[in-house]
């Protein structure tokens, strides 16, 4: 069947063009280009932020482009609304099921379809779900309740829905990110039957090796654009990384004199392993350690463990094996206040719901560690005026731009809520600073700003663990970088030594001799 | 289905709010009850002139209102203190309940005591009382997250039937065994009884206490570390976990403190008013749930609380004193329930702000 | 006729049972779309006011005026529930405190004792009481006879309406729509359901049959009105609906049981029996609390519990 699609006569399922798509402050989509072929399977690569979702999210009608075209079958199409686009037969698995989980399976396929009879005959829809599951080999009982199946069935009822609906186009963002590898291969037989049937599979992702094994084309987006669409027999993983993190200049390096106290190491995790808020294993046995001066960075597409490690580390999330020592003496896991006690200091992806309370004031937010103890509060009583104070002298020592110290922190610019952040962790004297994609969303002199106050930090002798999505920003900062992919550390480079493209393979998850 | 409005999410709160909105919440009652005399033959004018004459205007109108708000300010502020941490306790009934009980077995069992010790030691069973029963529902709720709602309302009915046992159903210590027609609870000593102020009017000791403890709470809540972590729990709960602020056990703490405040104004009742156990008053009187009402309205401030029970309690005075044939009954609960639709739909206000629809671009496709 | 006491209490478990049940479905169906409207006890007394003054005012056969004055009550009723739907759904408002609202502006000392006081609903009885039946000539029959064939239509109504809302809720498309509403509105929503005109109707649903059960009430149990005659009988329908873990046949078996819990103590006093009567007023109040304990933790939640949208206004996210 497979053969019929392969050569000349390619006929296109799905064509978008000049699709852009703005949000407040960024431009999500920039004039992508993307088609896909009835009877293949095209992957969608890209870092995060690199557009995939957007564009993913604009062809099943949940976004309206601001510019561009779409074309189903050789017809322009435009869709109001995501009925719209299943009504129009493309389908979507999305990360983040849409189940009720007190529902069982088959009735979760029918849920929402108006063809089906007024009275239900879960008997007949639980004989066409089973049907469609042995068909395309997605193993699941249709009578079984969603909250008893795991993560890689209920992902099969997500299929089956999808499915039930007669979809010819289904795009899949990121399915593999909760199988095993087991219930990975087992989607791909799949996906390839699916195919064979004269459907189409767009398949977002990214990790290279799975791209690699799974897909007929790719299409590689980058900043918003595409930046190429490939054959996946006549492309390498080495390719499709390139393309991926691009080809521009590294920034020149901050040079850095080693601090005197190099060789002491403040940081040492010791095969800590970790399960994520869903109960999945979010981090292996990982070790590493930072010494005091050094800027360690970890790279790696954000959704491999990185949140999961730096609230371990800052004391949110207890590890359930392994151990943490500071300059030796080992923090209980999972006690915030012990941690903060041990020197430990944590500047949270999440800035303003989870490093600072978004209606309190700047000068609250600025003791929201420390008010427990002396000056802060005398016998459980606040002293407001030392606050206050405290306020003053930190927002003149940082420089935070706001009206006064009384200003809810969710009425300041991105930059300034960062810097009463960081102010508070610094203040704090710490030994260790884990930053977790410190300088996201912020403008061009707020990020100058964060890696100022970092290098600052560093060169007084914090041992700084530095997470980001930017590579650019790593290889600039760190003296180290380590490689974190699916809860795992795969590599550890010397920044002066690293090179963009090796970096890129082991963020997809291709682990090759030599990287180094 | 388009309407000809948007509700846009506001970022800021003026401040102005903070009155604004109670205040045009009353004034909107006030106006649909109009509309609601009118409709049906009276005059609304009159009306609530006479509830203003009566509610306000005279010494004697005001004691009686400071009387009708005594158990509403202790209601309210039990209100109050949960509805702000996020949790939705409706057993200040309950509560005020057994904060009587437990008041009035000090005030008759603590006879020939100094009357300082034994108003102290009324004030004291009745929070423990009164918080020990809210905290049942808290450790419920801590422990099986099971849904306040529910179980304090049970709570409340639970209370009245232990009432009724006690002063009806039964020979119990609480039951004036010389009552034989129609069974009532026995009288607290007179020493127990609590001090009314004359200064001009009758100023009850209990709506004294209600004003401290309305600025203890006050002080509790801006001021001190207990305060100020309740503050950011109900602010982000994941930054309070961020920093290691205990959760769960809050919940306990926080009922317990609701409870106990209702329970002191269940001692007032019993000290400056009835000087009973009233089992069938107390169960007529709503006290619980009209403190919601004065909660609401007054946003859930403590002092703003103590404010509002005093317009409550000038209404329910006027429904009692007022109550006869030329004046329609149920015009109170009307009105109250009215204040507090307004309160509650005016918060909305307070979130989001009207826009009329049309006024951004809508993205149209080819 | 010497009936023995099971006989009695089972009739007047029925009996009693029933405005409770209708007051309990209707706030099941409005839960079962997550909204939780405390305000079942004003609505009852709306309803119960408002059939009463149409009993006294309107005029034509006995049947006719029934019938009628039961509707209106439904309809006055859900009126009321419409503004709570309005206040919970449109305007997301926290629906705890809205349904109180209603029940302090409906209530016993509020527009339903107003209403009576000013049509003077309360210095007659109903002029056309909803009668006890006598189905088939078979109420003297044996045991079941009294039970069974001496009740009211409105208790045989809620037969039928038991089975027919338990088909529309377990059987029918609509239904698996209902319930997807309450225990998932984004997942409902994503499907394409539209969360609000559910959401408006079920509670409005929900009183209509609180209306109902309020007639009940004003037409039939004491067909004189009373300010305030149900007594807090909204609020057990409340604790039933838990009681009945949300679904119509458990609803009705536990009507009856708070039916009989009801009437217990007044028939036990008047043969003389002293059972404390507090002790079984309690007992309602305290299932309900253990069967909330045992409904909350883990287990019994997934397959027993409460719909898990239950009392959060719903806001869809922008696009």
């Amino acid at each position: 069947m497979r053969g019929k699609y392969m050569d000349s006569n390619e006929t296109v399922a799905v064509r978008m063009t000049g699709i852009v798509k703005r949000f407040p402050g960024v431009v999500a989509n920039d004039g992508v280009e993307f088609e896909a072929r009835v009877g293949e399977v095209h992957a969608l690569l890209g870092e995060n932020g690199a557009g995939k979702s957007t564009l993913s999210n604009v062809l099943t009608g949940l976004y309206r482009p601001d510019e561009g075209h779409m074309f189903l079958d050789g017809h322009e199409i435009s869709f109001g609304s995501p009925r719209d686009a299943l009504n129009a037969g493309i389908g979507m698995v999305h990360q983040h099921f849409r189940l009720v989980n007190s529902f069982s399976v088959a009735e979760n396929v029918v849920l929402g379809d108006q063809t089906t009879s007024t009275f239900l005959n879960t008997n007949s829809v639980a004989d066409i779900v089973a049907e469609l599951s042995q068909r395309y080999s997605l193993a699941v009982d249709p009578r079984a309740k969603i909250w008893q199946l795991s993560v890689g069935e209920q992902q099969r009822v997500e299929i089956l829905k999808v499915l039930y609906r007669g979809a010819k186009i289904l795009i899949l963002d990121e399915p593999t990110a909760v199988l095993t590898p087991q219930e990975a291969d087992a989607l791909f037989i799949t996906l390839r039957a699916m195919v064979a049937e004269g459907r189409t599979v767009i398949f977002i992702s990214h990790k290279l090796d799975e791209v690699m094994a799974v897909s007929d084309r790719v299409t590689v987006l980058r900043g918003g654009k595409t930046v190429g669409t490939v054959d996946t027999a006549s492309t390498t993983a080495r390719d499709l990384a390139r393309l991926m993190v691009g080809r521009e200049v590294v920034f020149s390096r901050v040079e850095r004199v080693a601090h005197p106290d190099a060789h002491k190491t403040v940081l040492h995790v010791s095969g800590v392993s970790a399960t994520d808020d869903r109960g999945n294993q979010a981090l292996h046995e990982i070790s590493l350690s930072v010494n005091a001066g050094e800027i360690v960075g970890i790279a790696g597409v954000s959704g491999n463990g990185q949140r999961e490690l730096a609230e371990v580390i800052g004391g949110m999330r207890h590890a359930t094996a392994g151990s943490i020592l500071i300059e030796g003496e080992a923090v209980k896991s999972g006690r915030v206040r012990q941690s903060i006690a041990a020197g430990i200091a944590h500047v949270p992806e999440d800035r303003l719901h989870t490093g600072l309370a978004p209606s309190h004031s700047v000068e609250d937010n600025l003791i929201l560690k420390s008010y427990r103890h002396r000056p802060m509060s005398k016998w459980s009583v606040l002293m407001r005026k030392t606050i206050r104070s405290n306020a003053d002298t930190m927002v003149e020592r940082y420089d935070v731009k706001t009206p006064d110290t009384a200003t809810p922190v969710r009425l300041l610019s991105g930059g300034n809520v960062q810097k009463v952040l960081l102010a508070r962790e610094f203040s704090a004297s710490p030994k260790v600073l884990v930053a977790a994609s410190p300088t996201r969303g912020l403008d061009v002199g707020a990020i100058e700003n964060v890696r100022i106050r970092l290098v600052e930090a560093a060169d007084s002798g914090v041992g700084i663990l530095l997470i980001s999505e930017d590579l650019e920003e790593l290889m600039s900062m760190s003296d180290r970088i380590l490689v974190m992919y699916e809860g795992r550390i795969v590599g550890d480079v010397s920044a002066a030594q690293a090179d963009r493209e090796s970096i890129g393979l082991l963020m997809g998850g291709i682990t090759t001799a030599g990287a180094q | 289905m388009k309407s000809p409005v948007r509700l846009e999410r506001r970022l800021t709160q003026p401040k102005s709010l903070n009155w604004l909105v109670p205040v045009l919440s009353v004034v909107g009652a006030l106006f649909i009850g109009a509309i609601v005399l009118m409709l049906t033959g009276k005059n609304p004018i009159s009306t609530y002139h006479r509830i203003l004459t009566t509610a306000f205007t005279s010494f004697d109108s005001l004691e009686g209102t400071l009387r009708s708000a005594t158990p509403l300010a202790f209601t309210g502020l039990c209100a109050a203190i949960t509805f702000r941490s996020g949790i939705i306790n409706i057993g200040g009934e309950g509560q005020f309940f057994m904060g009587a009980v437990g008041a009035s077995l000090a005030g008759i069992a603590m006879g020939g005591q100094p009357k300082t010790i034994i108003i102290i030691g009324m004030i004291l069973t009745g929070m423990v009382f009164g918080g020990g029963y809210a905290a049942i529902a808290g450790g419920l709720k801590a422990k099986f997250n099971t849904n306040e709602i529910i179980i304090t309302l049970m709570m409340n009915y639970i209370a009245g039937i232990i009432l009724d046992y006690l002063i009806f159903d039964s020979n119990s210590y609480w039951r004036d065994p010389k009552s034989f027609g129609f069974p009532s609870g026995k009288p607290i000593v007179d020493a127990a009884r609590w001090p009314i102020f004359h200064l001009g009017m009758d100023i009850p000791f209990g709506f004294v206490l209600a004003i401290v403890v309305g600025a203890v709470l006050w002080f509790m809540y801006s001021r001190t570390r207990f305060g100020f972590e309740m503050s950011v729990i109900s602010d982000a709960p994941a930054a309070a976990r961020y920093v290691g602020i205990r959760t769960r056990w809050k919940i306990v703490v926080v009922m317990g403190l609701a409870g106990a405040v209702a329970g002191i104004g269940g001692a007032s009742d019993v000290g400056n008013f009835r000087h009973i156990l009233d089992a069938k008053g107390l169960q007529l009187a709503g006290y619980g749930y009209t403190g919601i009402v004065v909660a609401a309205l007054a946003r859930y401030n403590p002092f703003g609380a103590i404010f509002v029970a005093v317009l409550i309690g000038g209404l329910t005075n006027a429904g009692y004193a007022l109550q006869g044939p030329d004046f329609p009954s149920g015009l109170v609960g009307t009105l109250q329930g009215l204040i507090l639709f307004t309160a509650v739909a005016g918060e909305v206000l307070t979130r989001y702000r009207i826009r009329r629809a049309g006024h951004e671009a809508m993205a149209v496709t080819a | 006729m010497n009936h023995n006491l099971f006989v009695i209490m089972a009739a007047s478990a029925i009996f009693y049972g029933t405005p409770l049940f209708f007051a309990a479905l209707g706030e099941l169906f409005a839960e079962r779309s997550g909204v939780l409207n405390l305000g079942v006890e004003g609505m009852m007394l709306i309803g119960g006011v408002t059939a009463s003054w149409t009993s006294q005012h309107l005029s034509g056969t006995s049947w006719f005026v029934v019938l009628v004055s039961i509707l209106v009550g439904a309809g006055s009723a859900g009126l009321v529930a419409l503004l709570h739907a309005f206040l919970a759904v449109t305007l997301r408002v926290n629906q705890t405190v809205a349904g109180l609202a209603i029940t302090i502006f409906a209530g016993g000392l509020g527009l339903s004792s107003y209403f009576a006081s000013v049509w003077g609903v309360a210095a007659r009885p109903a002029t056309h009481p909803i009668r006890i039946l006598d189905v088939a000539g078979l109420a003297d029959a044996p045991i079941v006879g009294p039970i069974l064939f001496h009740q009211t239509i409105l208790t045989y109504f809620s037969w039928v309406l038991v089975v027919v809302a338990s088909i529309y809720l377990f059987r029918s498309r609509i239904g698996l729509q209902l319930r997807a509403v309450g225990e998932s509105p984004q997942t409902a929503d994503a499907m394409g359901i539209n969360v609000v005109k559910y959401r408006y109707i079920h509670t409005v649903i929900g009183g209509l049959l609180a209306g109902i059960g309020g007639t009940y009430y004003s037409l039939t149990v004491i067909p004189t009105w009373v300010d305030g005659m149900t007594k807090g009988a909204g609020w057990i329908a409340i604790a039933l609906v838990i009681f009945g873990f949300w679904r119509p046949d458990l609803t009705l078996v536990g009507a009856y049981l708070f039916g009989a819990f009801q009437s217990l103590s007044l028939i036990l006093k008047a043969r003389n029996v002293h059972i404390n009567g507090d002790i079984l007023n309690a007992m309602p109040f305290g299932m309900t609390i253990i069967i909330l304990v045992v409904v909350s933790g883990g287990w019994a939640n997934r397959r027993l519990g409460a719909p898990a949208s239950l009392g959060i206004p719903y806001e869809r996210e922008e696009r």
